[in-house]
């Protein structure tokens, strides 16, 4: 109840200023970020906690402090604050959850860490508007059949949804979005699925992706190598944005990012011109 | 000689023996003699090495652990011959200096390899991004020298490759052509690909992945016959049965053998001092894995043995921001590794070479 009396402050606070309250995502928003970090300002020390961003820019991120002396839970790269490496894999993590497939897995050795925690707006879908019983939404007005239909609030709350490119103009926001529950994801079968287990909904189209992801060959796991050891899997939106997944100016697969700082330059190499000529000339 | 051994045994035996000198000690008389020449000898030696103890005592006495320790370090074995207790002792020994030295507790880990396990790794070449976060996680766990200021003083293990993408174009169908009566070589309608001599390791645009651009991460490969273990000359670096080859860091003479022979650029000399700064250092070490590293010797990618010889994936794999990196046991089934080589497209660098590297590149 704190959190969404916290929201409703910054929804009220900014007034008309819907459009820049929720963005997709808590990183852009300093006032959410501060609430994250109010709980462990109390116990931090007073100077500005180093966070950093794990796979993506404004997905899952991490807070740099000490397990234990000299021993962070994680290094941040000082050139594009990336997490480079981790004390603790485990950090934030929860138990996944029922996957099928991965039943063999000993009990608490699939993790995630979970993505409801990042989403800004997620608390405010189902009791704000999409709640069903407010009395412009009574009764709820919710779309007669699957067709499309452009919803201007949507479109300001979530600006990629103005080129919405997955699918290619084959799916809509309620392929995957629960019609009355708008803070779950759905399945085939119309039920509720978390924003913690977002590959029981990718896998529906994705079958080849999820076959791989379970098996540890797509996508990310760290911490225990071995097939049955105890892993955080990094689930699939904590790298795929599924609102942009044509980015502009990425040309494949993962989103562009600003790479680390290249290597040190031998003895007497001024620069590292010679590198771009070309053996045959063309 | 045996026959000097039993100066006693007889004519029949001494026949025998081809040697046309008669051994010293068969004379009673002689051997008197050679005796007192051998007891001044060993007194004058036993001396010599009582003040080199005395020395040595001393040395330990004083609080400066870094002279006790490379007292004995220079008077250690190879590690594959040490003892169990001589392990034990270096470890201590190390512990000890390495604490003293970065103001921390540091641990030296001596774990052998586990039983059924041979370590795989496995990179999908198409999803790297070239971001270079692996190279830096490899820094930032495996103790290099990272100095800025001279040349050789920053050593990384991984080395990121940019290789063009190349095509073919229109306006150059009428290129390679000769003029006149020439002898025609071929056209030259392309723009060649990844022909830029090594590549780039240098790059460094505002963001990755370039449109125009593949890449490829080399280090290590581990391989299953490595050349660099073959050429070592004082035979310490070697193949650790699951898998990784070390080096006992203690026994490198730096002759650079090694870097000669390996012919994917894997591996590093300490050109200077390391530079390793207390508060950056990783206390969590391995004998022959990432403790810190002295001048002249070479070091390269283990992966990771502190780690993953407790059962955690190395630490390039758990920063790769796209999971192009795998890691895995080849001797279990249902290891990411082994299910890559059971499902994808798997190639290993230079095969030709018959190296046979423990490093996959796969693609989807």
């Amino acid at each position: 109840m704190k959190k969404i009396a916290i929201y409703a402050t910054i929804l009220a606070l900014s007034g008309g200023g819907l459009y820049s309250v929720v963005a997709a995502e808590k990183t852009a928003e300093p006032a959410a970020a501060a609430a994250t970090t109010a709980t462990e300002a109390a116990t931090a020390a007073p100077t500005e906690p180093l966070v950093c961003f794990e796979s993506r820019k404004g997905a899952s991120e991490i807070t740099q402090q000490d397990i234990k002396p000299g021993w962070p839970n994680v290094k941040c790269s000082p050139t594009t604050g990336a997490a480079l490496w981790y004390g603790d894999p485990f950090e934030g993590t929860v138990p996944m959850g029922k996957m099928p497939g991965l039943e063999n897995l000993p009990e608490g050795h699939a993790l995630v860490k979970p993505r409801s925690e990042k989403l800004a707006i997620l608390p405010m879908c189902g009791t704000a508007c999409h709640n069903g019983v407010g009395p412009q939404f009574n009764p709820p007005t919710l779309p007669k059949d699957k067709k499309p239909t452009a919803i201007p609030t949507m479109e300001g709350l979530v600006p990629d949804l103005a080129n919405f490119q997955h699918g290619r103009g084959r799916i809509w926001c309620l392929d995957c979005h629960h019609t009355t529950q708008r803070n779950k994801l759905v399945d085939n079968f119309g039920d509720p699925v978390s924003f913690d287990q977002p590959q029981l909904l990718c896998g529906k189209c994705h079958g080849d992706k999820l076959r791989d992801w379970r098996d540890g060959i797509h996508g990310k796991r760290i911490g225990e190598f071995a097939s049955n050891g105890k892993k955080r899997w990094f689930t699939c939106t904590e790298c795929h944005n599924p609102h942009n997944v044509q980015d502009g100016v990425r040309n494949r697969g993962f989103i562009q990012l600003q790479p680390e700082p290249s290597p040190q330059l031998p003895r007497g190499m001024a620069n590292a011109d010679h590198e771009k000529v070309h053996p045959i000339p063309h | 000689m045996a026959i000097s051994e039993t100066p006693s045994a007889g004519p029949a035996k001494e026949t025998l023996s081809a040697c046309p000198v008669q051994p010293a000690s068969a004379d009673p008389s002689n051997a008197v003699v050679k005796t007192t020449r051998r007891d001044f000898l060993k007194a004058g030696g036993m001396l010599s090495m009582s003040s080199l103890m005395g020395t040595a005592a001393l040395m330990t006495q004083s609080d400066d652990a870094h002279a006790a320790v490379e007292w004995a370090e220079h008077f250690q074995k190879n590690y594959r011959l040490m003892t169990a207790e001589e392990k034990a002792e270096a470890k201590a020994r190390l512990e000890r200096r390495y604490s003293a030295e970065y103001g921390k507790q540091v641990s030296v880990d001596t774990t052998d390899a586990q039983p059924g396990v041979l370590m795989g790794y496995a990179l999908n070449i198409r999803k790297c991004i070239g971001c270079r976060r692996c190279v830096h996680a490899c820094v930032a766990e495996n103790n290099q020298s990272r100095g800025k200021e001279r040349a050789g003083e920053k050593i990384e293990w991984i080395q990121v490759l940019r290789m063009e993408r190349g095509k073919f174009e229109q306006e150059k169908m009428n290129h390679g052509y000769p003029e006149g009566l020439g002898i025609q070589v071929g056209g030259n309608a392309y723009t060649p690909a990844g022909l830029v001599l090594e590549g780039q390791y240098h790059y460094n645009p505002e963001k990755v992945p370039e449109a125009d651009a593949t890449y490829m991460p080399i280090a290590c490969m581990q391989c299953e016959k490595p050349p660099c273990v073959k050429v070592c000359p004082v035979r310490t670096t070697y193949r650790e049965p699951d898998g990784p080859v070390v080096i006992d860091y203690n026994w490198c003479i730096g002759c650079r053998m090694c870097m000669g022979a390996c012919p994917y650029w894997a591996r590093r000399l300490n050109v200077t001092n390391p530079v390793l700064p207390k508060e950056e250092m990783n206390p969590v070490t391995h004998y022959l894995g990432n403790r810190p590293r002295m001048r002249g010797v070479v070091e390269k990618c283990h992966w990771c043995l502190q780690r993953t010889r407790h059962g955690r994936y190395p630490a390039c794999v758990e920063v790769c921001p796209v999971g192009a990196r795998k890691f895995g046991n080849l001797l279990d089934p249902e290891s990411e590794v082994s299910k890559i080589l059971q499902r994808k497209n798997v190639f290993r660098l230079k095969a030709e070479l018959n190296t046979f590297p423990k490093f996959f590149y796969f693609y989807d």
